[in-house]
């Protein structure tokens, strides 16, 4: 299956900015079944400065800076990619691996598993309140098979929480969003990550993009037409398992994968620092379709 | 170990019983003896030392009980006109206390030194190669010599520094160790320091005030200089610049005057030559570091950087910090900077490494440790937290990173059962952030503080620069004393005593040999250089110009109309009244403290004049008195601290003593009060005038002056406006006439030259329009015109800038004004209505010329902001 996608970050200024800096991840990495093909950045002003790079988690990364005055700054790519048609395959070899068990093996001393452990530790954005551990401990009961129970905690915060794209903004603590039960796809990436490390497995954030545009006979998907975000546990031996709370649903097909990290602040699409002393708005829009 | 350190002591006593007895040139010390105490006792702990003792306490014994005090108090007076300070966060007593030095150093002996010295410069190495594996390869992890979440856990492993190639041979420049001896005289290192080492400035600082203050006291010690370490400092900066350039430019990045080391900033900025910067001083632009300078963009090169590094960068690393240059991290990846110490580096500051030194030494160096670390458990380990927790109440406990909010080490064997408790919760809930130390007792040192010869705890922090594809460590160091046998953990934080180092040498003659330590500071003549100001030490220039005019201004005004207000008191005048309230008037009109009064308010101030009076030059909380002004005043010279020369200092230390001492006077002791207003136009002008000659460059004089320029005409004009607009009774109006020209300073020149009674137009000849009055607006008005063409031109082609429009049209406006006509009086408004006109547009253009000058040259303006989308 291919997917053709443009993305597009639009901020308009009140004032003059004479310079900014920014950091985009928003170009697509290939990962066990998916291969971009081709994708192509364009700016509006252009930048002075462009910079490419992969980060530490393997993300692909741009840096550009405007270093001249400009009132409104876009950024459009467009990718095209190819999801294989072989189905994410759930191993059958560790389907009853209790939870406890595999956490026992990740944190086996040894080389092994380091690159998943890295991702136990909470960060500000999936630090757990007792609440959120005893919401975690309803799906990781005792003995309970880590995929069985992560499947349970992806379908409770999809029952028990509303999509509500007027809610939070990036800086909502965990605990109001528990407390009032709504969120976007990021609140819920992180309280499922919050979850998982809260019982000392490790849970990674994973920032992509949802097919917006179903084939005429499928439902669309709920997303923000923005990107997307969900979370992927590790199961041992060397497997990241996608979930996606949001959509109650295992990726496969309609998810593509932009990068993950720890938490949101590792992958952001976009950031930046501008020097100004005005105001500004934000525009982003998303377009996800199938070709060919 | 208790029974080694018995043997040593018994070694102690026997060794002085085969000398002559002490006490007989020492007598002069045993007043500052408490009871039961003796010479012997303070010294016994280390047998190396006792002849060195000796000789030192014979001679400080011939200064004498007397000379003993004064000495104490002149290294505290010398330490406050150096201004040496440090700050303490939250401090009620305010920032600037002043750093305290024992006149008895630490004594180190040539043996002792020279095995630390070997230990401290293999562990500096071994930073260095942990730090390169750590942004490398990270063979450490993958070879299971360290776990991963001593490394991976720890926020000072900064992922974005990863796979960066630096500069030079080492990536650690500097290192620092805290180290301290033991019962049995053995050396222990108890903290690293990598990030950004602070204390070595403090060091040298302690040194010079010693050789000032008591240089009897080197006599026959042979003790090893300081300086040389900074030279080598300085090579080892050069030594990282980006393509080898032989001339870099090198800054030191501050995080700004309130940090509890500012003080050394400057100090290390002034002697070793580098520029001091804050965050906003910088940008990124090109992928490259500039320095925003009066003449535009200057390349940096190297940044020995005292702010922590997640705050180094808000685009990539703490997003909220105000203390970073966005896009550094670019700079560096690109090449074109190199930072001392590197970001990233404060991940090896980190106790979870001590259990595992010795593994990463053999790893790497095939070679034990040859000082030997602290007996450690990290709790990360099962078996490791096991012990810990079993043996809890015997251990001291320190965290695998520092943050603000918390103590990083915590002495367990003090504690009570319900914080032991909590502190076993939390190394349960974390426990790989935990690590347990056995507890060593350490030995004491002498010291004399507060009066008193008493042992102390004594905390030795040494610094080791990165040499020539070596290290070297400084002979000498940094003491802190705490009186508290528990305080393991000694802090200028909680306040205490320094001392000196003395690292004695063998040799006949130490390298540095009898040379002076200022002569090596100086010695460095290629160090770079620029033609221009930075903009902050610009601006900070002429708004120390602008304070210092706005103190003297409200300082001579409330004078005179103090003494007017006295007079009309005491001599009995019945009918006083209008002339009180229009002095009183004039001056809140002048200090903008009517701002914000209603018109009950406003009348209820003028019926008490002295509550009044008092308010305005006491009260330090309300804009534009004289305190409010003298406290702006202070802050923008503290701001700028390295360009003040030592005499200056010690006339701005006095007027500040002096000046809060004026704060406890009692409020009608009117005489005593005119008195301190005197001291403190005097000091001020012997700031000012001590400038003229001291300040090192041209345009930091140049700034100072258009900046006082610049106030001094805002504030005629306001007080012009004050006493003139309005039209008075004759005798009230002869009276403002008067005190006009007294608080300007021209009652004298005026009789001298116009021989005639006072008259409204000729005062406005002599205060706006006489070009031979230096304190007319127009003399004014010429100098600024003369310093604003000799600022770096920024405009291309032929356009005015603000500033340049604005002083032309001022200069036109004064020029064809007449005073005849400024002085008619106008019947409808009941004013003199064409003089407040003109003085309202002189107002607007001086002020525009002021915003040009900030526009144009200090450029501090754009706040930087955070971009963040979601999508």
């Amino acid at each position: 299956m291919n997917y053709q996608i443009i993305h597009t970050t639009r901020y308009r200024y009140n004032q003059t900015v004479s310079l900014c800096h920014n950091i985009a991840r928003i170009l697509i990495r290939d990962t066990d079944n998916q291969h971009c093909h081709h994708s192509e950045v364009s700016f509006t002003p252009q930048p002075d400065i462009i910079n490419e790079y992969e980060d530490f988690f393997g993300n692909k990364v741009i840096y550009f800076a405007i270093q001249h005055e400009h009132r409104e700054l876009s950024v459009t790519v467009r990718s095209m990619v190819e999801k294989n048609t072989v189905a994410t395959k759930v191993g059958n070899l560790f389907d009853n691996l209790p939870w406890e068990e595999a956490r026992k093996i990740i944190l086996q001393p040894g080389y092994k598993h380091t690159d998943a452990r890295q991702f136990i530790p909470v960060t500000k954005a999936t630090t757990p309140t007792p609440e959120i551990v005893t919401y975690a401990l309803q799906s990781f009961t005792v003995g309970r098979p880590i995929i069985e129970a992560a499947h349970d905690l992806m379908t409770r915060i999809f029952t028990d929480f509303t999509f509500d794209n007027t809610f939070s903004t990036i800086a909502t603590p965990l605990q109001e969003v528990m407390d009032a039960k709504k969120g976007v796809c990021q609140d819920f990436a992180h309280l499922a990550i919050a979850c998982l490390r809260s019982v000392g497995l490790p849970a990674r954030y994973v920032s992509g993009y949802l097919e917006t545009v179903p084939p005429p006979d499928k439902q669309k998907l709920v997303g923000m037409d923005a990107s997307h975000a969900w979370f992927e546990i590790y199961v041992p031996e060397h497997r990241w398992l996608p979930f996606d709370p949001t959509n109650n649903m295992i990726p496969a097909q309609q998810h593509i994968t932009i990068g993950w990290g720890r938490d949101f602040t590792d992958v952001s699409p976009l950031k930046g620092v501008v020097f100004s002393s005005g105001k500004h708005d934000l525009k982003v829009s998303v377009d996800v379709r199938r070709v060919g | 170990m208790p029974h080694n350190s018995l043997f040593l002591k018994k070694i102690a006593f026997s060794f002085f019983a085969t000398m002559s007895p002490l006490t007989t040139q020492t007598q002069a010390l045993e007043s500052f003896l408490e009871k039961h105490q003796s010479l012997q006792q303070l010294i016994a702990s280390n047998p190396n030392l006792n002849n060195h003792w000796k000789t030192f306490f014979t001679s400080l014994a011939k200064l004498g009980k007397n000379d003993i005090v004064d000495r104490v108090k002149e290294i505290g007076r010398f330490l406050k006109e150096n201004g040496v300070t440090y700050n303490i966060y939250g401090d009620p007593q305010g920032n600037n206390r002043t750093w305290k030095l024992d006149l008895i150093p630490n004594l180190v002996d040539a043996d002792e030194w020279r095995f630390s010295e070997a230990g401290l410069i293999q562990r500096a190495n071994l930073f260095d190669l942990i730090l390169k594996d750590i942004y490398g390869d990270r063979r450490l992890i993958k070879e299971g010599i360290l776990p991963m979440e001593i490394i991976y856990n720890h926020p000072g492993f900064i992922r974005e520094c990863c796979g960066i190639k630096l500069t030079g041979k080492h990536n650690l420049i500097t290192y620092s160790a805290d180290m301290a001896r033991s019962e049995n005289g053995k050396i222990w290192i108890l903290n690293d320091r990598t990030q950004a080492p602070s204390g070595a400035g403090y060091a040298l600082e302690n040194r010079l005030a010693m050789a000032r203050v008591v240089p009897e006291l080197f006599l026959g010690m042979k003790v090893e200089k300081l300086s040389p370490h900074f030279g080598a400092l300085h090579n080892a900066l050069i030594a990282i610049a980006p393509q080898q350039k032989r001339n870099p430019r090198i800054v030191i990045l501050t995080p700004g005057p309130g940090n509890e080391t500012y003080f050394e900033h400057s100090f290390l900025s002034s002697h070793l030559g580098f520029t001091l910067v804050q965050g906003d001083d910088l940008m990124v632009k090109d992928n490259y570091v500039w320095l925003k300078t009066m003449g535009g963009l200057e390349q940096v090169d190297v940044i020995l950087r005292r702010v922590d590094d997640a705050y180094c960068d808000p685009l990539e690393l703490k997003e909220d910090s105000q203390l970073g240059i966005p896009g550094l991290l670019q700079a560096v990846r690109s090449g074109n900077v190199s930072i001392a110490n590197p970001l990233g580096s404060s991940v090896v500051e980190n106790p979870g490494l001590i259990p595992f030194l010795p593994a990463v030494s053999r790893f790497f160096l095939s070679q034990e440790l040859l000082l030997p670390t602290i007996a450690s458990w990290w709790c990360g380990q099962p078996k490791e937290k096991q012990y810990v927790l079993d043996n809890l109440s015997t251990l001291v406990v320190k965290r695998i990173y520092r943050d603000s909010m918390n103590r990083t080490s915590v002495d367990a064997t003090i504690m009570s059962k319900e914080r032991l408790a909590n502190l076993k919760q939390k190394i349960l809930a974390n426990p790989h952030l935990y690590v347990g130390q056995e507890k060593v007792h350490f030995s004491s040192s002498p010291s004399l503080t507060e009066g008193i010869l008493k042992p102390c705890n004594a905390l030795f922090r040494s610094f080791v620069v990165s040499d020539n594809g070596t290290y070297t460590a400084m002979p000498g160091g940094l003491t802190r004393t705490s009186e508290d046998k528990n305080d393991i953990i000694i802090s200028n934080q909680s306040g205490g005593y320094s001392k000196d180092t003395w690292v004695l040498s063998n040799n006949e003659q130490t390298p540095a040999g009898n040379k002076k330590e200022q002569d090596f500071l100086n010695r460095n003549s290629q160090w770079y250089k620029s033609d221009y100001l930075p903009s902050r030490t610009a601006e900070n220039f002429f708004w120390v110009g602008r304070y210092a005019e706005r103190v003297l201004g409200t300082a001579r005004y409330l004078r005179t109309v103090m003494q007017y207000v006295d007079e009309a008191n005491r001599s009995g005048i019945t009918n006083n009244q209008p002339l009180i309230k229009c002095l009183v008037g004039s001056l809140m009109v002048y200090t903008h403290y009517y701002v914000g009064l209603d018109d009950k308010q406003y009348k209820k101030k003028l019926a008490a004049p002295w509550n009044l009076l008092n308010d305005v030059l006491l009260n330090e909380q309300q804009a534009g008195t004289l305190s409010f002004n003298f406290a702006s005043f202070n802050r923008a010279v503290h701001s700028e601290r390295d360009q003040w020369s030592t005499d200056t200092w010690r006339v701005l230390r006095e007027t500040e003593d002096a000046w809060k001492n004026t704060k406890k006077l009692r409020k009608n002791s009117h005489y005593k009060l005119l008195n301190e207003i005197d001291r403190l136009i005097t000091g001020l002008m012997a700031f000012i005038s001590l400038n003229r000659e001291s300040i090192n460059r041209e345009q930091g004089w140049i700034l100072l002056d258009t900046g006082r320029k610049t106030e001094q005409m805002l504030l005629l004009i306001t007080m012009l406006k004050a006493a003139l607009v309005p039209i008075n009774d004759e005798p009230i109006a002869y009276v403002m006439h008067e005190a006009l020209l007294k608080s300007n300073e021209n009652l004298v020149n005026y009789r001298y030259k116009y021989k005639a009674h006072l008259q409204m137009h000729l005062v406005l000849d002599l205060l706006v329009l006489d070009p031979n009055n230096p304190r007319s607006l127009l003399h004014q008005l010429e100098r600024l015109q003369v310093y604003i063409k000799g600022l770096p031109k920024t405009t291309t082609g032929h356009k005015l800038s603000q500033q340049e429009r604005c002083l032309l049209e001022a200069y036109t406006l004064l020029r064809l004004a007449e005073v005849d006509q400024l002085s008619q009086p106008d019947l409808t408004t009941k004013t003199h209505h064409n003089l407040d006109v003109f003085l309202g547009r002189m107002n607007d253009l001086i002020k525009g010329i002021s915003e040009g000058l900030t526009k144009t040259y200090f450029k501090h303006a754009q706040k930087q902001q955070q971009l963040i989308s979601r999508g």
